[in-house]
């Protein structure tokens, strides 16, 4: 199984990442992942390969099962690791880069979800306002994992995935998480 | 128990279980995690962590705890080896006690570095065994072997993950039992000493050690032949990993050279491999290290081999190796022909370039800003000396003002060579705190004593973030959970003789302007202290609110805020980005921004 997640530096990406292969581990996978750290974080493209049972932690082109972004244009940006028709759960809520407002690119949000749409089996989700509905725009992450996993697909158990969230995050914290992640997969089950 | 861990956080583990006992280094991406996890899993504080003002001392402090028995690592990225390369050099001849581990990242890409040098070839140089991991559960057990390699021969040995071992994660065992061992103590020996004929005679066993270890690399589990058949792969490091993915994927029959020591050269390993192989195609990031290792051998035995390697320009010399270029390198290798992927986007879809960008609200902004102002009060051509750390990205629109960027301290330094060369420029020179301690105070030192005039802007915002938020010297927050007194870099610029000193916060734009302007016009070296905390380590204000934008667009042009956007020709602000620093509503003119 492989789940390619995007976004932007600063959104949480990674911690959604280690929820997910820690679930794997737990269901007892060979679980791994790669990750973009480094001068990315500053607001840049960011993406992480999860996988089970694999040797290389990154996943090859046209081969991920599941693209989950939390960003619409990274999605579009990241759709050749998706095989065909493979599963998008896609963040609608944009950051839109500083080259946009300095006139050096543009953000064309109807051609970014046709693409997508075309591709993949699509969701378009604003995960954004779900996580501030239930408290905090911080738990967006959790919220998407639970996206994921709410369409069935993924080969994770659901309870794997609610220990790892357990496991990953602030005791705190496990309230609010739990409930991002039910709020995310009510979204998709809609 | 195991835990997803990074590569990084892997190499932590190994070590703790090999019993380090001290453990030193500077940040920097992709190493960074390496020290901090340690310091994660050391709850009794039996370990000795510390984040040492640069590589250099860091690696001194680990050879003294290595003298009196203790097993220790000091851990940096590749460029950092540069900087600890003079007593690294030196600690080989003298050789250490307690096992020591010198923990150097590499950066194929290069994707956060200066440089995409290779430390296998630096390995080489200095004489020292490299281990170079494929995966994290490969480098904690590396790790683990490298104290012991190290304390049986006496050297330091280097383990050298590149990043996509770094920031790979894996399961890991997380509380594996810790060896154990009683200290020594530091026991005098003129041995400690280093003289021309002690180098002497170290270096005629050095030599000799080579031959044993490299022995020893023929027969170790890191370094294999996998596989038959008449065609032959070489790889090392993460590159192996996804070869054998590869070969798996594409049904191959081929002989699979794994190289993950990789100094001394396995050569018994290789000569073998050799005589296997018809064909050899040699995959591996950076130089041609095992290419050449391959040759050498050859040559050595008069054995014939047809290598499709970097030499040859099969495989690029520069930038990472991913899958899909070891994909068509392993398919046309091997003649199979590869089914012709599908575009998996329209030709015509436009997407949205996103470079990293200094975050919304980042006081560096205002700086920058700040002294480009005052520079063009000055009339005379501004040349912006920039140095390591996320103000590099000053160098991006609209900011620009980061003309040159060298290494670590080298703006304060390049800056005068400038003034030197060009006296009619104004050279200005930015480098931020924690830099400042590790490389930095030398160089003003330099300008004090030669007379180069020069304005020296000092970025203080408290903290190493580029690499995450580690503490310096002028925070005082060790990584032993104690707080020692905070050196103040105003008095260290003060005692160096330094005239102008002043302290301004950045986001009071016309004070710092005016700061700026009054430290160029002064005589002699002049320096100003910009304060402003890094916005990870406060809580945000209000967001900033725009009302009745009349779009001309100033505030866009002028600062480049990633939390201003337009909208049907209005600026407006995302409010989950904008921290409320203010600087925006400074630079509009038609006082929209409130």
């Amino acid at each position: 199984m492989d789940i390619l997640i995007s976004g932007v530096g600063g959104q949480g990406t990674i911690l959604a990442s280690k929820i997910l292969a820690c679930a794997m581990m737990l269901d007892g996978h060979n679980a791994r992942t790669g990750e973009t750290i480094g001068m990315s974080q500053r607001g840049g493209c960011v993406v992480s390969h999860v996988r089970s049972d694999a040797n290389s932690p990154y996943i090859p082109l046209g081969k991920a099962d599941m693209l989950l972004s939390f960003e619409l244009c990274e999605g579009a940006r990241n759709l050749p690791f998706l095989k065909k028709g493979g599963v998008a759960v896609i963040n609608t809520a944009k950051i839109t880069p500083l080259t946009v407002a300095l006139g050096a690119s543009t953000y064309d949000e109807d051609a970014i979800r046709a693409a997508i749409t075309a591709r993949s089996d699509a969701h378009f989700i604003d995960a954004n306002a779900a996580a501030a509905e239930i408290g905090s725009v911080k738990a967006v992450n959790t919220l998407l994992v639970g996206a994921a996993c709410g369409l069935g697909l993924l080969d994770i158990r659901r309870e794997s995935i609610l220990e790892a969230i357990r496991m990953n995050v602030a005791p705190k914290f496990h309230e609010l998480n739990e409930r991002a992640f039910a709020a995310g997969e009510a979204l998709v089950r809609k | 128990m195991k835990q997803i861990q990074l590569g990084n956080g892997a190499i932590a583990l190994g070590a703790i279980a090999a019993g380090v006992k001290v453990v030193t280094g500077y940040p920097g991406t992709p190493s960074t995690e390496v020290l901090q996890t340690v310091a994660k899993y050391n709850k009794d504080k039996s370990i000795n962590v510390e984040w040492s003002t640069n590589e250099k001392a860091a690696l001194e402090v680990a050879a003294g705890a290595s003298y009196c028995g203790l097993r220790t690592m000091v851990t940096m990225k590749q460029v950092g080896l540069n900087v600890a390369s003079d007593p690294l050099m030196s600690l080989i001849y003298i050789g250490i006690k307690g096992g020591m581990v010198v923990l150097v990242a590499d950066d194929p890409g290069p994707i956060s570095s200066q440089t995409e040098q290779d430390t296998r070839h630096f390995a080489e140089y200095a004489n020292l065994p490299v281990l170079d991991p494929s995966s994290p559960e490969e480098a904690y057990e590396m790790t683990k072997y490298a104290f012991d390699l190290s304390e049986r021969v006496g050297l330091p040995v280097i383990v050298r993950p590149t990043t996509k071992v770094c920031h790979a994660s894996a399961p890991i065992e997380s509380d594996a039992p810790r060896y154990e061992y009683t200290l020594e103590g530091f026991v005098k020996d003129p041995k400690w000493c280093i003289f021309p004929p002690l180098a002497y005679r170290r270096h005629v066993e050095i030599e000799r050690q080579q031959t044993e270890i490299s022995a020893e690399f023929d027969k170790i589990s890191f370094n294999r032949i996998e596989g038959s058949g008449t065609l032959g792969i070489a790889a090392g490091g993460v590159t192996y990993a996804i070869a054998r993915d590869v070969i798996d994927e594409l049904g191959l029959d081929v002989t699979l050279l794994k190289v993950g020591a990789a100094f001394p050269a396995p050569e018994g390993l290789e000569t073998e491999f050799i005589k296997k192989a018809n064909a050899i195609l040699v995959l591996e990031e950076l130089d041609a290290v095992i290419e050449n290792q391959l040759f050498h051998v050859a040559g050595k035995k008069h054995l014939s081999l047809m290598i499709q390697g970097k030499h040859n320009g099969f495989v690029p010399s520069a930038g990472e190796l991913k899958y899909d270029t070891v994909r068509s390198l392993i398919a046309g290798f091997a003649g199979v022909q590869l089914p012709k992927s599908e575009a998996a986007l329209p030709s015509d879809l436009k997407l949205p370039a996103r470079p990293p960008v200094l975050c919304a609200g980042c006081p560096h902004r205002a700086s920058f800003y700040a002294v480009k102002l005052a520079a063009k009060k000055s009339g005379k051509k501004a040349v912006y000396c920039g140095d390591i750390g996320c103000y590099t990205l000053g160098n991006a629109k609209p900011l620009e003002t980061t003309d040159t960027c060298l290494c670590m301290g080298g703006g304060i330094t390049v800056a005068q060579g400038i003034a030197k060369a060009e006296p009619d420029t104004l050279p200005f020179a930015f480098v931020g705190d924690s830099t400042f301690f590790a490389s930095g105070m030398t160089g003003i030192a330099n300008a004090v004593y030669n007379n180069n005039k020069i304005t020296v802007i000092i970025l203080d915002n408290s903290t190493t973030a580029m690499t995450g938020h580690q503490p310096h010297p002028g925070i005082g927050k060790t990584m032993m959970d104690t707080q020692s007194e905070k050196i103040s870099i105003e008095a260290v610029v003060r005692a160096l003789n330094v005239k102008f000193v002043e302290r301004c916060n950045p986001l009071e734009l016309d004070k710092a302007v005016d700061t700026v302007k009054r430290a160029y016009e002064s005589d002699g070296v002049s320096v100003v202290i910009f304060e402003s905390p890094c916005i990870a380590l406060v809580k945000p204000d209000k967001a900033c609110e725009i009302v009745d934008c009349i779009g001309c667009m100033r505030c866009v042009k002028e600062i480049g805020c990633p939390a201003i956007y337009i909208e049907d020709g209005k600026a407006k602000i995302n409010d989950t980005l904008c921290t409320g620093c203010g600087l925006c509503k400074q630079v509009c003119k038609a006082k929209r921004i409130h």
